[in-house]
């Protein structure tokens, strides 16, 4: 009989302020908590200061629900796992200076997780895929990638804006947020439903590049050109995420024929929305790939994500001195050596 | 499109048929509708596609660029149908090319990249799935969907920006050695366009998320 395992992980890269414990005994790995609390603007997008200072009020909070709800003491953890980047940087640094404390104060070792390689382990985790085509939106990344020799290679990514911040900045231009999320649905997609007349947008695809900038210009002109007219608002809200999804959806396909993948993936914060999925799941049905996209609870920032691949890490014997634990605001998913993948 | 006939190959966006005519074989390629596309967009893509890819294809066989030509293009049917050139994708293949071997492959890709952009044309997906390695080890372009005319060195510089990415995440060992024997072949070829378009892929490989090199160099010139 293998020891229990137990990692706790920080998330503090953005909005989300999390704690997430993983329980593992060889291959039985568990979730044993994630409790996390989102900053929602009341005006605006983030603001990185804002931000930090909601995760510096709840972090005490959050920590002691998620090891009430683990049923264990903070003491009684094997290691500290934390998201050092990519982020914003006040918000990373809370996570960061609660993890080195803890490491040190309690003597466990401390293991350092790139935020977007996380978000693809706990996909790959939930539905126990082994070598998918990942697919990772959010607002802060749009990019497809395969594992290969250890690490994430980038097949394509947006060359400007993230899909997500691409309908977070219309939503809020457009005078529709915030809040950006009303009843787990996106402004964008709320306003959509009122819409009935496809508009074609640009279409910007280099192989499996994207580019959705020329998409936000044109889409903004246009409602800016048809202002107060919620029907109309209504066929822009649609043909803009029609045109945004099937770009993605294409170089999505694009990446899938050249790999030969057999699973497909969706991760990050847009992975919820259910249009993408339908649309992803039927590319993937295509070509006989299994699709998956990562649920709700784990496909925005959470601790869990953080927690399970600190537990990666920690088996793998990944480790850093808290004293070096500094953050990376940038710090590319492809740049990441994964003792855990296959060569 | 026959029906009955099984597509030898079904790519991203079109079925690939062989036909055999009086023993010479012909490749049709049917741009097929997607469920996941907008009815408006499936109409215009595998129309306008169609159409640039036929125009193109004729376009550049006529100046020497390896690529299958085109006999028949029907954009209304979404359909081309052109000479089948016998052999692998690179993608598939390149882990077992010697190295030497490889190098005069990615020299010649070099040189007919050259061509296509000083024709001003730009192939828009220029990946590793894209290049067909005959049994002489010929390496032919395929698939210009994505095509077109411009005279922006931008479209030049993504071309090959594409291609590096597709060796980086295919076949990163190989990576670096391919694109100094594919610049040796484009400079040979188009010595003025080599300096702009080769900065210009620098500069589009430090505008992907999360880029450190790009605050170092905004750093840099701070500092000057």
């Amino acid at each position: 009989m293998l020891g229990e395992v137990l990692i706790a992980g920080f998330e503090s890269t953005s909005h989300t302020f999390g704690v997430g414990i993983v329980s593992g005994r060889g291959e039985d790995v568990r979730i044993i908590a994630n409790i996390n609390d989102k900053y929602v603007p009341l005006k605006g997008g983030i603001h990185p200061r804002e931000a930090a200072q909601h995760h510096v009020k709840t972090a005490p909070r959050i920590l002691k629900k998620a090891f009430e709800k683990a049923g264990i003491s903070i003491g009684d953890v094997s290691g500290f796992a934390v998201s050092l980047g990519p982020g914003l940087g006040p918000c990373l640094r809370v996570g960061a200076s609660l993890a080195r404390f803890l490491s040190s104060y309690y003597n466990k070792p401390l293991i350092p997780v790139n935020h977007a390689v996380a978000h693809v382990e706990i996909g790959k985790f939930l539905y126990g895929f082994n070598d998918p085509l990942i697919i990772y939106v959010s607002g802060g990344n749009t990019l497809i990638a395969v594992q290969r020799k250890k690490r994430y290679r980038v097949l394509g990514e947006t060359l400007d804006l993230p899909l997500g911040n691409l309908l977070d900045t219309f939503a809020r231009e457009a005078g529709l947020a915030p809040p950006y999320i009303v009843n787990g649905k996106h402004v964008v997609d709320l306003c959509a439903e009122k819409g009935s007349n496809f508009i074609p947008l640009p279409y910007s695809i280099k192989g499996i590049d994207l580019s959705f900038s020329g998409l936000l210009t044109a889409a903004l002109k246009l409602a800016e050109k048809h202002k107060g007219d919620p029907d109309k608002l209504g066929d822009i809200c649609l043909s803009l995420r029609e045109t945004a999804f099937n770009m993605l959806v294409e170089v999505a396909e694009r990446a899938l024929v050249l790999t030969r993948k057999k699973q497909v993936l969706l991760v990050g914060g847009v992975a919820a929305n259910t249009y993408l999925k339908e649309k992803l799941s039927k590319m993937a049905e295509l070509h006989n790939a299994i699709y998956a996209g990562t649920p709700p609870e784990y496909s925005g920032d959470n601790g869990a994500m953080i927690a399970y691949t600190g537990y990666l890490g920690y088996i793998h014997g990944l480790r850093i001195d808290p004293e070096r634990a500094v953050v990376r605001q940038r710090w590319r998913i492809d740049e990441v050596d994964l003792p855990w993948l296959p060569d | 499109m026959a029906t009955g006939l099984k597509p030898l190959y079904k790519g991203a966006e079109a079925h690939i048929y062989i036909i055999e005519v009086l023993g010479e074989k012909f490749i049709a390629k049917y741009r097929v509708s997607k469920p996941y596309r907008h009815p408006v967009y499936d109409r215009i893509f595998r129309f306008q596609r169609t159409k640039t890819e036929g125009r193109i294809l004729v376009d550049l066989y006529l100046k020497n660029v390896s690529v299958p030509p085109p006999l028949i293009v029907d954009p209304a049917n979404s359909l081309i149908i052109m000479k089948y050139i016998a052999g692998n994708k690179l993608s598939e293949v390149i882990d077992s090319i010697t190295e030497k071997k490889l190098s005069a492959i990615a020299k010649r890709i070099g040189e007919m990249s050259a061509v296509m952009h000083m024709n001003r044309i730009y192939h828009g997906d220029l990946s590793l799935g894209n290049i067909i390695i005959t049994n002489t080890l010929e390496p032919y372009i395929i698939d210009f969907g994505l095509a077109g005319y411009s005279s922006d060195i931008e479209e030049y510089a993504i071309d090959i920006h594409l291609l590096r990415r597709s060796l980086n995440a295919l076949a990163p060992e190989m990576s670096e050695s391919f694109m100094d024997s594919f610049w040796e072949g484009y400079r040979e070829v188009a010595p003025l366009l080599y300096e702009k378009v080769r900065e210009r892929v620098y500069e589009i490989a430090l505008r992907g998320r999360y880029v450190s090199e790009r605050v170092k160099k905004r750093f840099e010139k701070y500092v000057e």
